[in-house]
């Protein structure tokens, strides 16, 4: 039998990059709304909302289960993280806050006509706010500036705020809003479609150039981190992150949309597979073993021996989920009754 | 205020606010099913325009109720990582398997209210099923997290560190099973009443069609079945507190001195100083009865318990008062309102009777609110019941009255924004009109 701690740390991981595919290219799309341009910036905006709608909930649901599994599987690991990024994570929870509300309130303003551009701003604004904060704190646990010293470390603004996480947190920016456009170019046609491939080429542009940053800046500012991310495996997935990101653009370029959406995903997921590598052991690197922050062996168990059933629910409905809101987004305003809801009179 | 206070009123208002949503989200869908489930059964057209409106402030409600919940899980760190570290390998497994739960009404609500134009009407109520399951089990999970708590089990203390740890007796403790069937219960009754008061101003406003009738009927009547379920769990509630939190029950209770045939007491102000309970009601021997189910019985007092280890009644006694209280505001308008409807073979006009089911709409929430504030207060000063006080689980930065003035806020904003796209007209037919003047874009 594996692991249990090791298979915690899988499930942990999953649940991460699962939040960052699905949450990023959620948060990409108000990052996009916020910087749409050219003649149809109207109606990117709109496509981008429309296809947010039936799947925002869903997809912010993965970081549930990622602090649930932190504090379950590891929870003195999640102890000490919340204390020493106290700051990062209020910011990241105000914004998702402020996004999730401001989303809900403008699609029920606007099915009510009533539509207020306070609610517009406030979702765009979190859906910048949100991403870099949580970079931040993630990039922080890599960063080496936060010593645990004693049983609870108090916060210091220097462990979370340095130029490596700095650039985390912009680097937690630009994934999602390369996610957001790719994922918008397989489900709109015509000139929208060009806008968006326009869009998607940028922010790989950008993404490679800030990820690629990353790597000098780590050996500064990070240097046990950049040790291992230089001297061993982990930087397998550097190269596999730079081919699948260069073979992304190229699709792109060449309009296999399809293909372009499926190599953008690994991108992401090979970018944040070398950062989680060059971790590895640790939770908090240099001052936290994944094993020493675990659970005790019964709970570990427990909680894997839960999780094949939850999958068993979880998966279907997922897929059921997605494969009933694929292609093009409705610009019909769900949720209303017939006759468009309350407002109309009965026939 | 200090960081202790500042922590534990950001956790108490974060949850008040999170309660709200997260009964609406276990009750509305129960609501949901049924008038879809009787819209298959009876081919009346006017049941599913009834859910289909339900919807749209429905996930206004169901979203805030997941970030709020976000907040929630973000907060057990933020404010309590020392509880966390203890508590996390026991009771993370509810946290997880709520967490399914929760995610599986996430898609079946998105499906639901999105997928009109995309499903039947067969598969349409199909979702609304897990979402009723889900939403119950989610409920039930969760609170096995809060009973342990209450009732911590499934480990030794060995040398101050928890070990033989067993995270199912964990999840199976002691108080969640009564815990559970009363807190979900109390969710469907919440619901059940909150909208039926909503329809009751509708009709007090002239809207009186078909429709509203419908909606009023279904929901009365899901809040009136399962408030006598609730009271029956509740009582069952105050045996087990009997038996494994008596000092929260004694606190509840304003009960001070230990004895037999004690009295039970209603209302008053329990005085700490002097042990007594000055204004109250009394009855006889009823606590006695009621807690062990014999009149004569001894009932442990607040002064069995050592000096500094029990809860304030002085909060907990009319929390506990106002949740009891609660039930017959809304067992009595329900009852004139079913009086007259037998009587009447129709949904009754009469303003006294809509006005009362008005009146006892807040109740449901009230008594939840307030039921919880007893569990809660009443386990003070232990946030783990006997092993660890919440004074010594609070993180050890600083700085937390500003955080808790900033989620202030946020919930502010938050509830204004609610408030004003719920209570406004919201285009309800010919009011509709006057408020499409503010539109924007």
């Amino acid at each position: 039998m594996a692991d249990p701690v090791i298979l915690a740390a899988i499930v942990l991981v999953a649940g991460l990059l699962m939040y960052a595919l699905f949450a990023g290219a959620d948060f990409g799309g108000g990052i996009w709304t916020a910087l749409a341009f050219g003649p149809r910036a109207r109606e990117q905006r709109e496509a981008l909302f429309n296809a947010i709608g039936p799947v925002w909930e869903t997809n912010h649901v993965w970081l549930i289960f990622v602090i649930v599994t932190l504090f379950t599987a590891f929870p003195a690991g999640f102890g000490n993280l919340f204390v020493v990024l106290m700051t990062p994570l209020v910011l990241a929870l105000v914004g998702i806050n402020f996004r999730g509300a401001a989303f809900a309130f403008r699609h029920f303003g606007r099915e009510s006509k009533k539509e207020t551009p306070v609610s517009a701003r406030v979702f765009e604004i979190a859906s910048v706010l949100t991403p870099f904060t949580l970079g931040l704190a993630v990039s922080a646990t890599a960063a080496g500036r936060i010593v645990i010293a004693g049983h609870m470390p108090t916060e210091h603004v220097s462990a979370w705020l340095n130029p490596f996480t700095l650039l985390g947190g912009v680097v937690g920016m630009a994934i999602c809003a390369y996610l957001a456009p790719v994922y918008m170019t397989v489900r709109v046609t015509g000139s929208l479609q060009e806008d968006f491939r326009k869009e998607s080429l940028i922010a790989g542009l950008a993404l490679g150039i800030l990820t690629s940053l990353m790597i000098p800046l780590a050996h500064y500012q990070a240097p046990l981190f950049a040790e291992r991310l230089f001297n061993s495996w982990p930087m397998l997935f550097v190269m596999l992150a730079i081919l699948t990101g260069v073979i992304t653009e190229s699709l792109l370029w060449l309009r296999r949309y399809f293909w372009a959406q499926l190599m953008a995903g690994a991108t992401i997921v090979f970018t944040m597979a070398g950062f989680i590598a060059a971790l590895n052991p640790d939770i908090l690197i240099g001052q936290l073993t994944l094993r020493a922050a675990a659970a005790p062996h019964t709970t570990l168990v427990a909680f894997l021996a839960v999780l094949p059933i939850g999958a068993l629910i979880l998966v279907p409905s997922l897929v059921y989920l997605y494969w009933t809101f694929r292609g093009e987004p409705s610009t019909d305003m769900p949720p209303a009754g017939k006759g468009g809801g309350q407002g109309a009179p009965p026939p | 205020m200090d960081d202790l206070l500042a922590a534990r009123a950001l956790m108490g208002v974060s949850l008040a606010f999170h309660i709200v949503y997260a009964t609406i989200g276990i009750g509305l869908p129960l609501l949901l099913m049924l008038a879809e489930g009787l819209a298959l059964k009876t081919g009346d057209e006017e049941w599913h325009e009834v859910a289909r409106r339900w919807i749209r402030p429905a996930a206004v409600l169901f979203a805030i109720g997941a970030v709020s919940g976000t907040i929630l899980s973000f907060e057990l760190g933020l404010l309590w990582p020392k509880f966390m570290v203890f508590a996390g390998p026991m009771i993370g497994l509810a946290f997880s398997m709520e967490g399914f739960a929760f995610f599986t009404e996430a898609i079946f609500l998105a499906l639901y209210s999105y997928g009109e134009q995309r499903l039947s009407r067969r598969a349409q109520f199909f979702c609304t099923v897990p979402m009723v399951v889900a939403s119950a089990i989610s409920a039930v999970f969760v609170i096995s997290a809060n009973g342990w708590m209450n009732t911590p089990s499934g480990f030794r203390m060995v040398n101050g560190v928890a070990s033989d740890i067993h995270p199912l007796v964990a999840f199976a403790n002691q108080a969640w099973p009564h815990q559970a069937v009363h807190g979900t219960f109390a969710a469907y009754v919440a619901t059940g009443f909150a909208m039926a008061g909503f329809y009751a101003a509708d009709l007090l406003r002239g809207r009186k069609t078909t429709q509203v009738k419908k909606a009023l009927t279904l929901s009365l009547a899901v809040g009136t079945l399962a408030l006598p379920l609730m009271l029956m769990s509740g009582d069952w509630a105050a045996e087990a507190l009997a038996e494994h939190q008596k000092a929260k029950l004694a606190a509840a209770e304003a009960h001070f001195k230990t004895m037999a045939a004690a009295p039970l007491v209603i209302g008053g102000w329990p005085d700490p100083e002097t042990g007594t309970v000055r204004y109250a009601i009394k009855i006889p021997k009823l606590l006695s009865y009621l807690a062990n189910g014999d009149a004569n019985s001894v009932v442990q007092g607040l002064d069995a318990f050592p000096l500094g280890s029990t809860p304030d009644p002085r909060i907990v006694h009319p929390f506990f008062d106002l949740m009891v209280g609660s039930s017959f505001v809304m067992a009595a308008a329900a009852a004139w309102f079913w009086w007259l409807r037998w009587r009447e073979k129709e949904v009754t006009l009469k303003r006294g009777a809509l006005i009362l089911v008005l009146i006892a709409a807040p109740f449901g929430m009230i008594a939840l609110e307030s039921g919880w504030m007893v569990t809660e207060f009443g386990r003070q000063p232990w946030i783990i019941q006997g092993y660890l006080r919440t004074s010594e689980a609070v993180t050890p930065n600083g700085g937390l009255l500003l955080i808790f003035a900033t989620f202030l806020m946020v919930y502010l904003a938050l509830s204004v924004g609610i408030l004003r796209l719920l209570l406004r007209p919201q285009g309800r037919g010919e009011e509709g009109e006057e408020g499409e003047e503010v539109l924007h874009g």
